[in-house]
């Protein structure tokens, strides 16, 4: 027991502020919609509040996940790859012929894990890239089947490095060596990554909301405007600045790095919305109340994990 | 002690293997605990099927429930039709009729396991079939329900299954898959034609449910 529960997170006060106030902006978000809903009975708020129902368990799963014991983060984050894969490919749909690939797949999510967890950069950053790249055409081929193939090895492979390698960047933040004078280590980091992508996609959407005028990319997601951009753009960008104790980053570094975050999450977002627009489905499933699948809440965080991880291992170690 | 291990292997074991790893929706099956007896009606495409709707049902009454299967694939050897019948509880049938020997007729066989206050769960599209896709179904639901005309019968439909374990590969791969249930319903008339059509119909709303 003192083994699991040896972290030091009742020592480290940064970790702890920040927990505090995602499980404040939960309680002000629910406090808001009770009393709006208290007061104008009519305004429709179901999704509102499913939604943030929701928050609070995801955020709950997140941090209890997360903060006690890294190797249970691990073993987490490697689940969410592996339920985000099978999402992902259940939608997408695949051949009979497909079904040992995509096996092989399956089984790449725990080595690429391990990889993270033993902190071997140099296989962890080539194994889905180029290893499985190269490996999972020749599993298709000795299936023989060729009609359709091409298009089940880019879709495969994209799948996978979407939801596998993309989301496996979460788990090397872990790993990642200590560094003088910084407390927060990859748990902060990881913490900080989760938090700023998802407020960032809370912020597109509230300002979208509140102010949406002029569509970006209407033929994508009608619901994406330049006002909700740009003010999650300023608002993730200044949050992350506030956050900034959870990096090694100095205030340039961690202006540019939130920055980065916010217009990669923008970029996963749609990205997922232009899969989803194209098999002609809404969400990518129901496991979420108000959210939909998995992939819904967590298409961005694909894009923002490397994108983060990439910045600060370049900046700082 | 069945009904333990029953419930261990299907209420828990295999319910948590199919929700978590191969990623199956189950369907609340608790309603059937008001039915006294009832014939579970689903559409066939993998050797899932059957352990999905053991894994749904309630515990309590998990024993009393019988898959019917085919005793040529279930039953080849003596130790296979022990093992079938005690871990999952098999009903096994010949795939014939066979009216000369009553003790061998399937009909006969399900009726008597009717008249032994078994529930049952049937696949009258008799085999799997080629993954996702339909087939006509077969008399003998009809004519079992024709002639216990009073206990209900209740449409499951199985959707992703075939994609997950089809017929004529043992490798499972997580797919996303559901069960659903109809409601508990008697046949409108005792003809076979019209059962068959009434079940068809059924399926054709869960399916586009």
């Amino acid at each position: 027991m003192e083994n699991i529960l040896h972290s030091g997170i009742f020592q480290n006060n940064d970790l702890l502020i920040v927990i505090a106030l995602i499980f404040g902006i939960l309680t002000f978000a629910t406090l808001l919609f009770f009393i709006i809903g208290k007061i104008k009975p009519n305004a429709n708020l179901k999704e509102l509040k499913a939604r943030t129902k929701s928050w609070w368990v995801m955020a709950s799963v997140f941090i209890a996940a997360t903060i006690f014991n890294t190797k249970i983060s691990y073993v987490a984050i490697a689940f969410l790859s592996f339920v985000a894969f099978r999402e992902l490919y259940s939608i997408l749909g695949f051949r009979e012929s497909d079904r040992r690939a995509i096996f092989w797949a399956f089984l790449s999510i725990p080595i690429q894990y391990y990889l993270a967890y033993i902190g071997w950069y140099g296989a962890f950053i080539i194994f889905i890239p180029v290893e499985m790249f190269l490996l999972l055409p020749l599993r298709l081929v000795l299936k023989g089947d060729t009609a359709g193939i091409t298009k089940s090895m880019g879709v495969m492979h994209w799948t996978l490095m979407l939801t596998v390698f993309g989301i496996s960047h979460m788990a090397y933040l872990l790993s990642l060596p200590e560094l003088k004078g910084f407390h927060a280590g990859g748990r902060g980091l990881l913490l900080f990554l989760v938090f700023l992508t998802e407020i960032n996609d809370v912020m597109q959407f509230t300002w979208g909301k509140l102010l949406g005028k002029r569509k970006i990319i209407p033929k994508v997601s009608p619901n994406k405007t330049w006002e909700g951009f740009i003010g999650g753009m300023i608002c993730t960008t200044g949050i992350g600045y506030l956050l900034a104790f959870l990096t090694p980053l100095s205030t340039g570094q961690v202006l540019f790095v939130s920055f980065m975050v916010a217009f990669a999450g923008f970029t996963g977002d749609v990205v997922m919305s232009s899969v989803k627009r194209d098999i002609g489905v809404k969400d990518t499933g129901s496991i979420i109340p108000g959210h939909g699948g998995i992939l819904d809440r967590i298409d961005s965080l694909a894009y923002t994990a490397p994108v983060f991880f990439h910045l600060v291992y370049f900046m700082a170690y | 002690m069945k009904k333990y291990t029953l419930w261990f292997i299907y209420g828990f074991l295999v319910k948590w293997f199919l929700k978590i790893f191969v990623g199956v929706k189950f369907a609340n099956a608790r309603f059937l605990l008001e039915e006294e007896q009832f014939i579970i009606v689903a559409n066939h495409n993998s050797h899932l099927d059957t352990m999905t709707l053991m894994a749904s049902l309630p515990p309590s009454i998990i024993h009393k429930v019988r898959p019917v299967a085919a005793a040529d694939h279930f039953g080849k050897s003596k130790f296979q039709e022990r093992f079938s019948n005690f871990f999952i509880n098999a009903l096994l049938i010949q795939r014939k009729r066979d009216k000369e020997h009553p003790e061998n007729d399937p009909i006969h066989k399900m009726i008597r396991a009717l008249d032994d206050s078994y529930s049952l769960i049937l696949f009258p599209e008799g085999t799997r079939g080629e993954p996702e896709k339909e087939q006509a179904l077969k008399p003998g639901i009809a004519l079992v329900l024709s002639q216990r005309p009073h206990i209900k019968y209740v449409p499951a439909y199985l959707k992703g299954m075939g994609k997950a374990m089809p017929k004529g590969d043992n490798l499972i791969v997580p797919f996303i898959s559901s069960l659903s249930f109809g409601r508990p319903t008697k046949i409108e008339s005792t003809d076979v034609a019209e059962i068959l059509k009434q079940i068809e119909a059924d399926f054709e709303k869960l399916k586009n449910a």
